[in-house]
């Protein structure tokens, strides 16, 4: 598995098609959780997070169900909690949850790149 | 010695900050915990945090203003969490520093770092977002911004945690020189 983050509109998904031209993508902010863990590529997967957190749905074991079912997936997320704590409880939980289950994916993942102007640094190389 | 340990919400900070402090010995260890139990979410959020330490051997010492009066055993290896929770209690508890926040926070730092034998203070990125703030918050964030500088100066460790993984920034441990950027 492949994670690939950084602030909104950095080029992460355009970084990471030149990296995994084959790669068949979905979208986080419509795919549903099959489409996902079918898929080579996810980007938006921060949305993806958002939308099954509505649904009421437990993100917890979610990692591992990546790992189980398609290990080699690329996932492509915005790195959110570099502001203040937002107001609303919602909000919170949000970023919360984008940030644990990342930290469980950074984890588990082959490697992790970090995109800022569109350049990639790779932080992670296990 | 003075280590610095910054990041995003829900970034891994902590469990690289304990797992840290674990690995400078068997010394005593003391967590200076900050946050105020002000509501529910607060509440759960001081009970994961105490949960993740559990059996770590860490003494808690509840701190929410005055840092520079704490009584620390001298020789111990600290662990201060959260710079955010505190500046924020300095600047908006009536017991607190008010506009003298970042003064009194930095009076409070160099006295821990004076009687430990190492310490660890866990900080916050909260400067990169563009929600409209009010002037308290840009206020709160010029004060941490400036106590996270002023920290980092003093530092000989500078490690930003991006979701679990260690950025060290400045690292003047090992070779005794100052070194930035990436060290993989």
């Amino acid at each position: 598995m492949e994670l690939i983050i950084g602030g909104a509109y950095q080029g992460k998904w355009e970084y990471a098609k030149k990296l995994f031209p084959h790669a068949v993508w979905v979208n986080g902010a419509d795919c549903t959780l099959d489409e996902l863990l079918g898929a080579g590529g996810v980007h938006h997967f921060h949305d993806f997070l958002g939308r099954q957190m509505e649904q009421g749905e437990d993100l917890e074991r979610l990692p591992e169900l990546i790992m189980e079912k398609t290990p080699g997936l690329v996932i492509v997320s915005d790195e959110v909690g570099y502001g203040v704590v937002p107001i609303d409880v919602r909000d919170r939980a949000f970023r919360e949850a984008v940030g644990r289950v990342c930290c469980e994916l950074a984890a588990r993942a082959r490697r992790v790149h970090r995109v800022v102007c569109g350049i990639g640094t790779v932080i992670k190389d296990a | 010695m003075l280590t610095v340990i910054t990041g995003g919400s829900a970034s891994g900070k902590s469990a690289y900050a304990e797992d840290l402090v674990l690995s400078w010995g068997p010394a005593q260890r003391l967590y200076v915990a900050t946050m105020y139990p002000f509501d529910k979410e607060s509440e759960k959020r001081i009970a994961r945090h105490q949960e993740m330490r559990k059996g770590k051997g860490f003494q808690t010492v509840e701190c929410y203003t005055g840092l520079e009066w704490i009584q620390v055993p001298p020789g111990a290896n600290i662990l201060l969490e959260c710079m955010s929770n505190l500046a924020a209690n300095e600047m908006f508890q009536e017991s607190g520093a008010g506009e003298k926040t970042v003064e009194a926070v930095m009076r409070g730092v160099c006295h821990l770092e004076r009687q430990a034998s190492h310490l660890c203070v866990v900080t916050n990125e909260i400067f990169s977002d563009c929600q409209p703030y009010h002037e308290e918050t840009k206020r709160y964030q010029q004060y941490l911004g400036e106590i996270n500088c002023r920290m980092a100066q003093m530092a000989q460790q500078v490690v930003e945690v991006v979701y679990g993984i260690p950025l060290y920034r400045k690292n003047t441990v090992e070779t005794g020189t100052e070194r930035s950027g990436n060290l993989l």
